[in-house]
């Protein structure tokens, strides 16, 4: 069991004030917060910072802590010293509103863990009903999969009290199915897959939320699809049919003459499956042949006799004194 | 295992989300008077919602809790982060890939 350093994981001196770490955890836990922060280890952060805070915003807790801390680097092997809470008295008090419901870490639960063990095993026995907390976990899926559906598994960490009032985390493998025509930002919701109920309250539900890979070609925006495509500026100034990657396989695609850089062209039903169908949105990127041989500058430069100045506007409504400086 | 996508019908009774989300009907109403969720139906007898609600609202009472929020703020800090993920998205476009 490594030692955690609650001090350095809110960022506060060992001397802070109660109020200077109450400010702290409060401004990390917006920052962290995994409903706000959808970076991957934002969950695992919060969680730290919230029972980093249950102990140091705990002035009980804390004087345990500091005594206990004086020999100790983070990360550094730990094992509490026998007796090692003697002369401190834990309150019986209700955990922190932070802290109802988190599994925090074995450090955590091997010092302070025990008045919780004790507490949660008298609430299951106690003749008490109530619905199991309802989880939250996200799966990232390819855009194809959203086709044909998939399976992904899903490894939730379930806290669990054993006959004798322990307190143990478990790995619990799920293997869940991605139905077709699932886009990103929607939920699943696996009934009774969360925590089991207490007395005869029924297990609380599982909520999968469904999170998109990055494609190498396509972006996603609800069941619609986004495509750059690129063009030469003959196909765009002469209009010419392309061959077009849609998820549903090559079509041909015309691009009307006269389409300017940035021209959006929608392929009707081509996007996401949903009901109706999503649409896939092309957006041409007129590019440049380089100029680097004999042939291609005379093509340019044939170009050059065309009178086009795409400045023009630029100039239109200038001001005197800025034309003055211009030359200057 | 086989789960169902959350349905976008409106088709919820205030009982039923009220339920599912574990919260009083106070916060229901407060949640849709802040625009957390969207509702069908003129009397509270008829209100029916979607079950995509279920997660906006459990999300909005959780940041209620964790930070000390009222209703109102949880409503700006969802508002405000359903436009740095459609920035986000937008942002994507201009990112090599």
């Amino acid at each position: 069991m490594e030692y955690r350093d609650y001090y350095e994981i809110l960022d506060v001196e060992k001397s802070a004030t109660q109020d200077e770490i109450k400010r702290a955890f409060r401004k990390l836990a917006r920052k962290f917060h995994p409903d706000l922060n959808k970076d991957e280890d934002a969950e695992a952060k919060f969680k730290e910072i919230s029972e980093a805070n249950e102990v140091l915003s705990d002035p009980e807790k804390r004087a345990a802590y500091d005594q206990l801390g004086q020999a100790y680097r983070p990360g550094q092997d730990f094992q509490p010293p026998p007796d090692w809470d003697a002369g401190f008295e834990f309150s019986d008090g209700p955990a922190s509103e932070n802290a109802q419901g988190q599994d925090f870490s074995d450090f955590f639960e091997t010092l302070f863990g025990e008045a919780y063990q004790q507490k949660r095993a008298a609430d299951a026995k106690a003749r008490f009903h109530a619905k199991g907390q309802d989880h939250h976990a996200k799966v990232l899926i390819d855009l194809e999969d959203t086709f044909h559906g998939t399976k992904r598994t899903i490894v939730l960490k379930v806290p669990e009290v054993t006959e004798d009032g322990h307190l143990v985390v478990k790995d619990r493998k799920l293997e869940v199915s991605i139905p077709k025509g699932v886009q990103e930002g929607q939920h699943i919701r696996l009934k009774g897959q969360g925590a089991p109920g207490r007395g005869d309250g029924t297990a609380g539900d599982l909520y999968i939320e469904i999170v998109n890979k990055a494609h190498p070609i396509y972006r996603a925006g609800g069941s619609d699809l986004y495509l750059d495509l690129p063009v030469t500026p003959w196909e765009a100034a002469l209009g010419r049919k392309v061959k077009v990657p849609t998820p549903g396989g090559i079509v041909d695609l015309n691009i009307p003459a006269g389409s300017q850089q940035g021209r959006k062209l929608r392929l009707k039903g081509r996007g996401l499956p949903a009901k109706p169908p999503g649409d896939l949105y092309v957006s041409l990127r007129i590019a440049l042949p380089p100029a680097d041989s004999a042939k291609a500058k005379k093509v340019y430069e044939a170009m050059a006799e065309l009178d086009f100045n795409p400045r023009e506007h630029l100039m239109r409504d200038i001001k005197h004194g800025d034309q003055v400086r211009a030359k200057s | 295992m086989n789960g169902q996508i959350l349905r976008e019908d409106y088709k919820l009774a205030l009982t039923d989300i009220c339920e599912k989300c574990e919260v009083p009907e106070s916060k229901v109403i407060a949640y849709i008077e802040e625009g957390v969720v969207e509702v069908q139906g003129n009397e509270v007898k008829l209100w029916r919602f979607t079950e995509a609600s279920i997660v906006r609202i459990r999300q909005a009472n959780r940041l209620e809790q964790d930070l000390r929020l009222n209703p109102a703020g949880a409503a700006l800090a969802l508002e405000l982060m359903s436009q740095i993920e459609d920035l986000k998205n937008e942002l994507k476009r201009f990112q090599p890939t």
